[in-house]
């Protein structure tokens, strides 16, 4: 681990000092993952497109988390604050408002999560006193836990029970409904999305936030302003939650403060961690192979699945803590390489 | 008048249960450095000990008195085993004891199912003054947590054992080259927080009754609780504790119940925010 966390300023020199080389294995996970996600409608059954598709907004939400964790450092406790608050703005739109337009309130989830992210990211991570790792992680939990509360004990949100019976997504006169349509919608949207953050984590921008997670004290000594770095991560990370939120919402047809709350939140840490935090795809392959396992183990396993699914992540933690995908990705590659080596004139 | 002195006793056994529940975090996370996500679980487990030897046919209060040992032992275990592990990155630590108490939780969920089962007072019945009722098992909560606080801070601050575990806080290389086993220490430590937690679930496990998810709200007001008290002494988590316990209990007698649970969560970040070192600052007792 050591030799490997090279200093940012010798990473374009080390990845141009072998750029044929080394064999890079994250394209093809990506391919790879992409063609079967294409292909998968076309294999299974109705009731399971239905299953993938809600695997997909997962995905989605977990792909938020990454971006936060993975590269922001940031460990946000509260993920699903952002996920709910969207679900629970656009469910509100549809059942008071009567709005249901896919123009409209996919970008009304993702600035209600923006939004959020703004306000609880820019008072948890700005100010004065720069914020320890633990404050943040427990306020985004308590943000979380009392998000929850709010929504349990508040009759307008529909207190215990949420809000029942959300009007499909349209688009224009066309009504948006769960299987094969809402499947390709929620996978364009995912890959937009991984592009944008696969684009943003290799940007110069990215470059700076990789140095942030691997030793912040020496961006700092850069110059670097870093809460405000970790604010827009941290906001963008919402956004993006807040759109899987929004999805979420009209896939499932009803909001309840599950979503909003705190187990939901660990739920997407448990994704990330497992798959593989800091590669993007990691996140994606994560919330895939636990969403499946839990559909198809606890049917069989039902008592026991939660038992099983603890101590995988245990074991992950103490023995793998870069997550499934570091068994084909070696370390070298998850830090990755930026800007085109031999153009930037050093 | 009589409402009010009710209203105070109610203040008084709910902020003596918060206390009773933080003790053993606060302990871990100001001598440890570590964020137990556990603890709620040690909690739960020691109601649930509680419970077995009840179902078993024995007395109450002899699961109470069992429960500390149980879940000492088995924090004893899992340190040496597992939490060893995490003291170097204290995120991964926040995520192993997670896993942790995710396993527990969910063993304890299979064993009882999805039910709330009640457990008897050991010592039933009220103590009337007038025409107020107290429940006696409350005080003697009160009693129990008044004296569990005095015996930690007494353990801490006077003994031999307290020093070398403060020594280890303070100066983790001076302590081992002055010749104290730190990872017995901290082994030590942690045995001492869990069973705390365990006693802390037998005792109010007659008030709440015994179900899986016991042990999550604790551990959310539990960990507010140790960062407004401040983390790194032995006061500031109880200071903490109390603050949040009587708040969270006084401020439904004023507000809507709802609304009160969230302002004191959010008063306490925004608390945090801007006084990040807590009530009471400083390393030691």
């Amino acid at each position: 681990m050591a030799n490997e966390t090279v200093s940012p300023e010798a990473l374009p020199r080390a990845s141009s000092a072998a750029p044929a080389k080394a064999r890079r294995v994250l394209p093809i996970i990506e391919i790879v993952v992409l063609a079967i996600a294409l292909v998968v409608p076309f294999v299974l059954e109705d009731y399971l497109t239905i299953f993938a598709t809600r695997v997909l907004i997962l995905a989605l939400f977990a792909l938020s988390f990454d971006l936060v964790w993975g590269y922001g450092g940031i460990m946000s406790f509260g993920q699903a604050l952002f996920f709910g608050c969207a679900g629970y703005g656009v469910a509100l739109l549809g059942r008071d408002l009567d709005v249901t337009s896919i123009l409209l309130v996919l970008p009304a989830a993702t600035l209600i999560g923006l939004t959020a992210a703004l306000l609880i990211g820019g008072f948890l991570l700005l100010g004065r006193n720069p914020a320890s790792v633990i404050f943040v992680s427990l306020g985004t939990l308590t943000g979380s836990y009392a998000a929850d509360r709010l929504a349990r004990g508040w009759y307008y949100l529909g207190g215990q029970n949420g809000i029942p019976s959300i009007p499909p997504m349209s688009l224009g006169q066309h009504d948006i409904v769960e299987g094969l349509e809402f499947y390709y919608l929620a996978l364009g949207i995912l890959i937009v999305c991984y592009l944008l953050c696969r684009f943003l984590v290799r940007s110069q921008f990215g470059l700076a936030l990789t140095g942030l997670r691997e030793n912040e004290a020496r961006i700092t000594f850069f110059g670097y302003q870093v809460q405000h770095l970790k604010a827009i991560v941290f906001a963008l990370g919402g956004a993006i939650a807040g759109l899987s939120g929004g999805l979420y919402a009209f896939h499932e047809g009803f909001v309840w403060p599950n979503i909003l709350g705190v187990v939901f939140s660990t739920q997407v840490v448990l994704y990330v961690l497992f798959g593989g935090s800091g590669t993007l795809i990691g996140a994606i392959i994560g919330a895939v192979v636990i969403e499946a396992a839990s559909f198809w183990l606890s049917n069989t396993f039902q008592e026991i699945w939660p038992i099983i699914l603890g101590v995988l992540l245990l074991l992950v933690i103490m023995f793998r803590p870069a997550g499934l995908i570091s068994l084909i990705v070696s370390e070298r590659e998850r830090v990755g390489s930026f800007g085109q080596p031999g153009r930037r004139g050093r | 008048m009589e409402q009010v002195l009710s209203a105070l006793f109610e203040i008084a056994s709910f902020g003596a249960i918060v206390v009773l529940v933080v003790l053993g975090l606060g302990i871990i996370a100001s001598m440890m450095g570590i964020f137990n996500f556990a603890q709620g679980e040690f909690v739960l487990l020691g109601a649930y000990v509680t419970y077995v030897v009840h179902a078993a046919g024995l007395p109450v209060w002899l699961g109470m008195v069992a429960a500390p040992f149980a879940v000492g032992a088995l924090g004893f275990v899992l340190e040496r085993t597992v939490v060893r592990r995490f003291y170097a990155a204290p995120i991964v630590a926040m995520l192993g004891t997670y896993a942790l108490g995710l396993i527990i939780r969910e063993i304890v969920r299979g064993l009882i199912g999805g039910l709330y089962i009640s457990v008897p007072e050991p010592i039933g019945g009220s103590i009337n003054i007038g025409n107020m009722h107290f429940s006696t098992w409350r005080f003697m909560i009160i009693i129990i947590t008044a004296l569990v606080m005095v015996g930690s801070y007494l353990l801490l601050a006077k003994t031999r054992f307290g020093l070398k575990i403060r020594a280890s806080l303070e100066n983790p290389g001076l302590a081992r080259a002055s010749g104290i086993s730190t990872p017995a220490i901290y082994g030590a430590t942690f045995a001492f927080g869990a069973a705390l937690a365990g006693l802390a679930g037998a005792l109010v496990v007659p008030v709440f009754s015994l179900f899986a998810d016991l042990g999550i709200r604790f551990l959310i007001q539990g960990f507010v609780a140790v960062m407004v008290g401040g983390v790194g002494s032995f006061a500031g988590p109880v200071a903490g504790a109390g603050l949040i316990g009587v708040l969270s209990a006084a401020l439904p007698w004023v507000i809507a119940p709802v609304a009160a649970d969230i302002l004191v969560f959010v008063l306490a970040i925004v608390f945090v925010k801007f006084r990040p070192q807590g009530l009471i600052a400083g390393k030691g007792i």
